[in-house]
């Protein structure tokens, strides 16, 4: 009998060049970190150390700020069109070191190079080209006579999609006229600093974007300081409220992209098989790191059975592994601290109740994984079917009629996004309006466009990025 | 190899039928998504291989003669005489009056003969003429037999007269192996192939087959998508494993290998055997040696290193 | 002679309510003294309940509808113009100022009507995605809005603090401190209007009592603040407000359609497009 694997597919590393240590962009240079220290950057599939990067501290982060704020006066100076074309140049630039870009994301984050290089990268650019096209039309995106930038805008992005969450943080900001000092997540700064040579490459002038490195501490330097007009801050739920709380009083804009726990709708007249890869793309699409992850199937009772029958199997085609293989679709969890979580969150399942299925696959010795994972017979009670996994845990929960499932889907301090099932179109329709969630896919699930406003309900933030709604989140009305 | 008789009943044909539901976007992303597996070296190779075992080399023109099935059967045997590892192709596929010289010619070798009736290819003529072609094949020597749906009947929507035809077509075969095949590019949605799928599997075809290749277009890998689904829903219906076979269109071995992977993944790796999977081959075999050749050495080939078949 | 002046209650849920506390507190205007409710947090806790029943009923009106009703509330307010005037002058304007004040309020309330059932399409669109979907942004309503209404005594400024939730579909609790007379007697017409019960709900009293229930009311979608607060009590307030990712606006602009965009949550929906 056949049994045909795949041989490995290796895209090479040799592209990227991997600095030892790596020093802060500040007002157009790169800055060695004033506090000396620095931080080990790892790669999760191998633990192996990638690089060393800034521990930047609060005279660090001074220094970001007051270079973006002369970075705020020269921006401003400019013309419209002048800083379109600076985007578009970027944008360019980004899209012909693309593969480098892909294939550094990868090594630093644990994501297959399948995603960076087919999904991250082209969505990185098409961020960049659209927001430059905003830039000299501001006048005509919201018929309101008063919208001015915030000024200098903090960013604090997550280590789930680096370099796309740098896109929609950077490209508004600046299309709208402001500058940035942008903090990545600290287990994956390197395409941010690559991003650094773009803006070098590209001529940008000097303060206008800022990057600097650091930790949780570094975070808490930018968002404090006294200088800053706006925060935008994508990431947990939890540090979401400390961050709000301590801009309580501040006069500081604010923008939240925070955590989901989304449900997926499965009606029993769905087209079932698509429905299938919408809920498998749906959880472990970047290995279930996705604040909008579809990370709830809610599955009408009626079709229960048949449809876990045919997801178990889909599953099992889904290969875990070497972000560098071509062919490998899960990658490895970011860090041994989010693979514990995942882990005591699923063994929380085991003990309230519910039945675990997950894949057979060989998982490599070193770096961090979980195998794909389903839960059912999981009660609506179980942290499982409330807490926010963010792995590849998908939990079953089932309905029987239509105003139950939205009742179920909307029971949750959560409201980032939800997916609905069902070849009815009056259905589709009438479910999306009651659904409390600020992206609603429809016969589909993770899609994502520069043009498309992506935020939240509820505890999920609020704010939008991205589409004409995303330049609220950069202009300010004053009355 | 499975015989398969009618296993199910027609009124719960018509339940599967109207269940239907497939979204067209959902079905496109899924298989572009499979086809871009990066098959390499030693996978590479055994998937070169399988292909190979996996043909049916055709040829169905008005101008074939004894002579030209000679040559094509002499290829089929051994495709590349300078690399006796590779296997000979599963069978090759002529028209009815072809067919005992093709069987005269295969003889002392593992490939089958396949014949294409029932008035292959629009079938637009009364039944009485399906049934004689197909005897006349099966007289002449026939180890399977490749028929077309009665479309005119499909998209009028009298499904309960395809189903008839094939239960028909099939009592004439017997034990010879049937392959039934939708036209895919008459059907032209996704619902309908899959229609036309489980009417052809419920009436007790051994494969279902995409296309004639004569029209220009022939399979894709999206209709190969929607027929394995309905296979795979038929198998749990009724514990019968029936066929697929792909024709028309596909051109190169890496198109082909797009094939597999598919299988591979949707079905199980148990389904990559000639018995089935086929692929309907003209030109594809000779990419096929080419790359085969070029995993080998190295280095890029010509055609003209191959025999013509 | 001290006249028997006119008690005023909170309006909720379509009725005149006391404060369940019983107490109130006192304005003088002019030699006379009003009595007014000193809402307590049980009074915010039932107004609350009564916003959330309002909310349902007024956001799933039509927008045609919702346009009747606002309309309808301009043409209560323009038949009481004289009372209206009389109150402000009692609060010290000079009768130039009030009729002006009463008319840009009238104005103002029309201008809110007519944008009722086109707001959405200044507001909401489809997105060009670059692949084979149907993608559009609608906009909705928050929630419930809790709104302070500032301390000038304006009839139009107190329209202006709850006309735009109001009329993109929230349903709002109107809280004034220092212009509660004006606002309790609005509640009149707002009542003689056909609004819902309980998608406009007007209290009194003082905002220090129940700034932290107020602030911490889960259910309450989101607060506007159309004064400066003493005491740091934004901060309190914005600190409050993180513990469930409340919307906080302070001082929101007035001015045409940024003055509703607080007030919508943005909703985006794909669907492919296919045979």
């Amino acid at each position: 009998m056949v049994d045909w694997k795949y041989s490995e597919s290796i895209e090479s590393a040799d592209i990227v060049s991997i600095q030892k240590k790596y020093s802060n962009y500040i007002g157009g240079k790169f800055v060695e970190p004033k506090s000396k220290k620095y931080l080990n950057t790892v790669s999760p599939s191998t633990e192996e150390i990638l690089a060393k990067v800034a521990l930047s501290n609060e005279q660090d982060v001074n220094s970001a700020v007051k270079s973006a704020r002369s970075g705020f006066e020269t921006w401003s100076k400019l013309s419209p069109s002048q800083r379109s074309r600076y985007l578009f140049k970027i944008a360019r630039l980004i899209q012909e070191r693309s593969r480098e870009f892909a294939v550094l994301e990868s090594l630093d984050g644990g994501k297959p190079i399948k995603e960076s290089r087919d999904f991250d990268l082209p969505q990185v650019a098409a961020n960049f080209f659209y927001f430059a096209g905003w830039a000299d039309k501001l006048d005509l995106s919201w018929s309101t006579k008063t919208l001015k930038p915030y000024g200098v805008v903090g960013q604090i992005i997550p280590w789930n999609f680096p370099l796309l969450m740098l896109a929609w943080k950077i490209a508004p900001a600046l299309a709208t006229g402001n500058t940035v000092v942008l903090k990545p997540a600290e287990t994956t700064p390197l395409t941010a600093l690559l991003f650094a040579e773009i803006c070098e490459q590209a001529g940008l002038p000097a303060g206008v974007v800022n990057i600097v490195t650091g930790d949780g501490s570094t975070g808490s330097q930018i968002v404090n300081h006294k200088d800053i007009n706006k925060i935008a801050f994508t990431g947990s739920t939890q540090v979401g409220k400390l961050i709000q709380k301590s801009l309580a009083g501040r006069d500081v804009g604010l923008t939240l992209e925070l955590g989901g726990k989304a449900a997926n709708i499965v009606y029993e007249d769905a087209a079932i098989d698509q429905a299938v890869e919408g809920v498998v793309n749906g959880i472990f699409f970047n290995q279930g790191h996705v604040c909008c992850a579809g990370s709830r199937l809610l599955l009408q009772e009626s079709i229960h059975d048949q449809f876990i029958s045919k997801l178990e199997k889909r599953m099992q085609s889904l290969r875990v592994g070497n972000p560098l293989d071509k062919n490998t679709d899960i990658g490895a969890i970011n860090s041994k601290e989010q693979l514990d979580k995942i882990t005591n969150l699923v063994n929380e399942g085991l003990e309230d109740g519910g039945e675990l299925f997950q894949t057979e696959c060989e998982l490599p010795g070193n770096g961090f994984w979980f195998r794909p994972s389903l839960f059912t017979n999981v009660q609506p009670s179980y942290s499982i079917a409330r807490e926010e996994i963010f792995g590849p845990v998908l939990t079953t929960l089932t309905f029987r009629t239509p105003e139950e499932a939205v009742e179920i889907a909307n029971n949750t301090e959560y409201g980032l996004s939800a997916g609905v099932w069902t070849e009815k179109g009056s259905k589709i329709l009438w479910t999306a309006d009651r659904l409390d969630a600020g992206v609603v896919w429809a016969n589909t699930f993770n899609k994502f466009d520069p043009s498309s406003p992506f935020g939240g309900y509820k505890e999920s933030g609020f704010g939008r990025e991205g589409g004409r709604h995303g330049l609220l989140s950069y202009l300010k009305a004053s009355s | 190899m499975n015989v398969s008789n009618i296993s199910m009943q027609w009124s719960d044909v018509l339940e599967m039928i109207y269940d239907s539901r497939i979204d067209a976007v959902g079905l496109n992303e899924r298989v572009n998504s499979l086809a871009t597996r990066s098959i390499k070296k030693e996978s590479k190779l055994e998937a070169l291989n399988m292909i190979v075992s996996m043909c049916d080399l055709t040829t169905l023109e008005g101008e074939d003669t004894e002579g030209k099935i000679s040559q094509m059967v002499a290829k089929a045997i051994k495709p590349n005489p300078l690399d006796t590892s590779i296997s000979s192709v599963a069978a090759v596929c002529v028209y009815p009056s072809l067919v005992s010289v093709a069987k005269e010619k295969v003889r002392n070798s593992n490939v089958n003969v396949a014949a294409v009736s029932s008035y292959f290819p629009s079938g637009q003529v009364p039944m009485e003429s399906k049934l004689l072609d197909t005897k006349y094949a099966i007289d002449s020597g026939a180890d399977e037999i490749d028929i077309v749906i009665n479309r005119k009947a499909f998209l009028e929507g009298d499904f309960r007269k395809v189903f008839d035809e094939i239960v028909a077509l099939k009592e004439v075969c017997k034990d010879v192996h049937l392959k039934t095949i939708l036209e895919v590019g008459d059907l032209k949605t996704y619902e309908n192939i899959r229609k036309a799928s489980i009417i052809s599997l419920a009436a007790g075809s051994d494969f279902i087959k995409t296309s004639t290749g004569k029209l220009s277009v022939g399979s894709s890998r999206q209709a190969c998508y929607v027929m394995l689904k309905s296979v795979l829903d038929y198998e749990i219906l009724t514990g019968v494993k029936a066929g697929i076979k792909v024709a028309g269109g596909i051109r190169d071995a890496k198109d082909a290998i797009r094939y597999l992977v598919m299988i591979n993944e949707e079905m199980g790796s148990e389904w990559l055997n000639p018995d089935l999977f086929r692929f309907g081959a003209s030109s594809l075999l000779d990419d096929v040696l080419k790359q085969i050749k070029k995993l080998k050495t190295g280095a890029y080939q010509a055609s003209y290193y191959f025999p013509r078949g | 002679m001290i006249d028997i002046k006119k008690t005023y209650k909170n309006y909720v849920g379509g009725k005149y309510v006391r404060s369940e506390s019983g107490k109130t507190y006192t304005q003088e205007l002019k030699n006379e003294f009003y009595e007014l409710p000193l809402t307590s947090k049980k009074d915010i806790r039932d107004a609350v309940t009564s916003s959330k029943e309002g909310y349902k009923k007024w956001s799933s009106a039509t927008p045609y509808l919702r346009m009747q009703i606002l309309y309808r509330l301009s043409e209560m307010i323009e038949g009481n113009k004289e009372s209206y005037a009389e109150l402000l002058m009692d609060h010290g304007l000079t009768k130039q100022k009030a009729n002006k004040d009463i008319d840009e309020a009238i104005q103002n309330i029309v201008w809110f009507a007519g944008l009722a059932d086109k707001w959405e399409q200044l507001a909401g669109n489809l997105n060009p995605v670059s692949e084979e979907y149907f993608n559009i942004s609608h906009q909705n309503p928050i929630g419930v809005v809790f709104s302070l209404s500032g301390s000038a005594v304006s009839l139009n400024e107190l329209l202006m603090s709850i006309l735009p939730p109001l009329t993109v579909g929230c349903s709002v609790i109107s809280y004034s401190e220092e212009n509660s007379v004006l606002a309790l007697k609005l509640a009149a017409d707002i009542n003689n209007s056909d609004f819902p019960s309980g998608s406009l709900n007007v209290l009194s009293g003082k905002f220090q009592n129940i700034i932290n229930d107020v602030s911490k009311h889960v259910e309450i979608n989101l607060i506007a603040l159309h004064k400066e607060l003493e005491n740091q009590g934004l901060k309190a307030i914005e600190e409050n407000a993180s513990e469930s990712v409340k919307r906080i606006f302070s001082q929101p602009s007035t001015d045409g359609l940024s003055s509703i965009l607080p007030y919508l949550e943005t909703k985006t929906v794909w669907h492919p497009k296919g045979t």
